[in-house]
């Protein structure tokens, strides 16, 4: 009992720690000008000029507002002199910014004569917003999952790290191995994922090669089709930020989406298999391999969504605006969701593949009596 | 044949011969999700407000998702109704951290992209964004949802006599299991969406401020916050709903037991 009230005592002492330590870090992005080179206006009064209606040729009703921003810079060469600054922000705010008092940017100055500066606008100060929900996430999963919250955020941490050396690698090839810099990733990736969630056992080496036997089997299909159907309907050209050949690079985007997605599926179904041999040792082959077959065709179908919602909400705001602009239906699907649609139904065949695949590897590799 | 459609006939091929009837509902069910995601983007661009078209949207797809996929109509109904109120909760943080971050509409890497569009369209792209953000969690609150609703009512069948207090425990307990592989679906389905963005950040030589900063970049990551808050929270809330569930339950076969 009263080694339980000490565990209690340890975990709210932690839970303090990690509160502080957040309130802190958001306080100090707050107040961290100083490291940034560019020059970060504060926002001290905000007066609203004029407000022009504006019409495009879509018939689209949208209303311009000028304000001036005055206020005083927080860092560099510059620091602590006042100005003034104009800005122009629109009600639909797509590709501008309304400040407000308090609010901190960057600006652009241009020149520094009689003592007085004249700067624009660049753009707002985002960190600490992204400090504070990184701050809430790791501070609830401390709460509520303590050590295996801690477990699953260094796991994520790690791939963040490798994701990046990835990416600097791809640079320094020029994009030329796109796949096989990522393919081998995942490999890795996977290998180290599952080592840290399940532990070096029997049951991780089935789990890893379910994960990585479906993935590259929805890959191995996906070239299949493209093959057979000249890749008709596939427009390439409607992929964002693509600076390097776009085919490989799809194919690589494909195939770490749904890397995580057979893994976090195949995880489910051995680990819930071992489980049940471990219960009932008596089961036949034939017989886990069945349990496997429904215990993963309940999961599939969700777990597709999952993927079909992240590649394809994230369209939203341009179709949108195609469709704002007098774009068909189709023309508006095809330029935005297309490759999304795609990149979902690959990953979803890797998904519905690993079903069999990782309860026919565990029914045939599964040791005869699980040790508990 | 167009490559969309031969790859979705596959999947339904697939999905049939693996999962059968259960197979057959779920394609259907992913195929009126994308439906309810269209008429969403087609209802805001005709000016209807686009969070409540969010919220109504969002409920229907979970529940689609939920009771497409499952059978079990106990552990459906309080996957349902959790997942219902984590959307909920979601919207409330999403909505006043969207506003702050001034993450809305596009940023200068898309110019590209919007050569010859008429951005100034009228329609609120603080609004936009922040529906974007939910409706992109919804797979993953309804799966975890799920996930942890079916691991409880397997647990009450084995156990049926657990205490509401002991199932709590269990409903973290399951949480702690599936919490590992879920957020490693969403790094992963994420940061592949974002492959491209990430390379082109490293080509252009942006600096780590500027990425910090940058419109797109935090917009998408803020976007991987709100889906892992929205798992993290559906643990307890699905955990919560279910022991209400239970004491209902309980309390109306007492009284039944003490009628006869």
């Amino acid at each position: 009992m009263q080694g339980l009230l000490k565990r209690r005592k340890v975990t709210l002492g932690l839970w303090v720690l990690v509160l502080l330590i957040g309130g802190l870090l958001v306080w100090a992005t707050q107040h961290n000008a100083g490291l940034y080179s560019d020059p970060i206006m504060q926002v001290t009064r905000v007066q609203k000029g004029q407000t022009t209606k504006d019409e495009d040729d879509f018939h689209n009703v949208d209303y311009q507002t000028k304000q001036k921003l005055y206020g005083h810079i927080l860092n560099g060469k510059y620091r602590g002199q006042k100005l003034t600054v104009t800005n122009t922000y629109s009600l639909s705010g797509a590709m501008d910014q309304r400040y407000r008092k308090g609010s901190q940017l960057f600006i652009v100055v241009h020149q520094h004569q009689h003592g007085q500066l004249t700067a624009t606008a660049k753009d707002a100060k985002r960190d600490t917003a992204l400090v504070f929900m990184l701050w809430l996430v790791v501070g609830l999963l401390l709460l509520i999952m303590q050590f295996s919250g801690f477990m699953a955020f260094l796991s994520v941490a790690l791939n963040g790290v490798l994701f990046l050396m990835a990416i600097i690698l791809n640079g320094s090839t020029q994009g030329a191995r796109v796949l096989w810099i990522f393919g081998s990733l995942a490999v890795v990736f996977a290998a180290l994922t599952l080592w840290l969630v399940i532990g070096a056992n029997r049951q991780m080496l089935i789990t890893l090669a379910t994960t990585l036997g479906g993935t590259a089997l929805s890959i191995i299909v996906a070239l299949l089709v493209f093959h057979f159907t000249h890749e008709k309907g596939m427009y390439y050209e409607s992929m964002q930020y693509v600076t390097q050949l776009p085919r490989p690079l799809f194919l690589a985007e494909t195939l770490l989406g749904s890397l995580g997605a057979v893994m976090d599926e195949s995880t489910d179904i051995i680990s819930s298999l071992f489980a049940l041999k471990r219960e009932r040792p008596e089961l036949s082959a034939t017989q886990v391999f069945k349990s496997g077959r429904q215990i993963g065709s309940t999961i599939m179908g969700p777990l597709i969504n999952v993927l079909f919602f992240i590649f394809v909400a994230d369209t939203f705001p341009m179709a949108m605006l195609y469709l704002k602009n007098g774009n068909s239906w189709g023309y508006t699907f095809s330029m935005n969701m297309s490759m999304g649609v795609v990149q979902s139904l690959i990953s979803g065949i890797g998904i519905v593949l690993a079903v069999p695949l990782a309860s026919y590897l565990a029914s045939r590799f599964m040791e005869k009596k699980v040790r508990a | 044949m167009s490559t969309i459609n031969v790859l979705g006939l596959i999947l339904l091929i697939l999905m049939v011969l693996v999962g059968g009837k259960a197979g057959l509902q779920s394609f259907l069910a992913l195929l009126l999700n994308f439906g309810l995601l269209f008429l969403a983007i087609v209802l805001v661009a005709f000016h209807f407000p686009p969070l409540p078209v969010t919220l109504v949207v969002g409920v229907l797809v979970l529940a689609l998702t939920i009771f497409m996929s499952s059978g079990d109509d106990m552990s459906s109904t309080v996957a349902f109704l959790a997942s219902a109120v984590v959307l909920v909760i979601l919207v409330l943080l999403i909505v006043p951290v969207e506003h702050w971050a001034l993450v809305q509409g596009f940023g200068p890497e898309d110019s590209e992209d919007l050569e010859g569009l008429s951005v100034l369209v009228g329609i609120n792209f603080v609004q936009v964004t922040t529906a974007t953000a939910i409706l992109s969690t919804l797979g993953a609150i309804a799966e975890a949802a799920m996930a942890i609703a079916a691991g409880l009512s397997e647990i009450l069948e084995q156990h049926p006599k657990v205490s509401t207090r002991a199932l709590l425990g269990d409903g973290i307990a399951v949480g702690k299991q599936i919490i590992g592989t879920t957020f490693n679906t969403l790094f992963f389905g994420f940061f592949g969406g974002f492959l491209a963005l990430f390379i082109w950040f490293t080509g252009v030589h942006y600096s780590f401020g500027e990425i910090l900063n940058d419109k797109i970049f935090v917009s998408e990551i803020l976007m991987i916050l709100f889906a892992m808050v929205s798992v993290i929270l559906t643990v307890p809330i699905t955990t919560w709903v279910m022991t209400r569930a239970v004491a209902g339950q309980r309390k109306r076969a007492a009284k039944q037991m003490s009628k006869k």
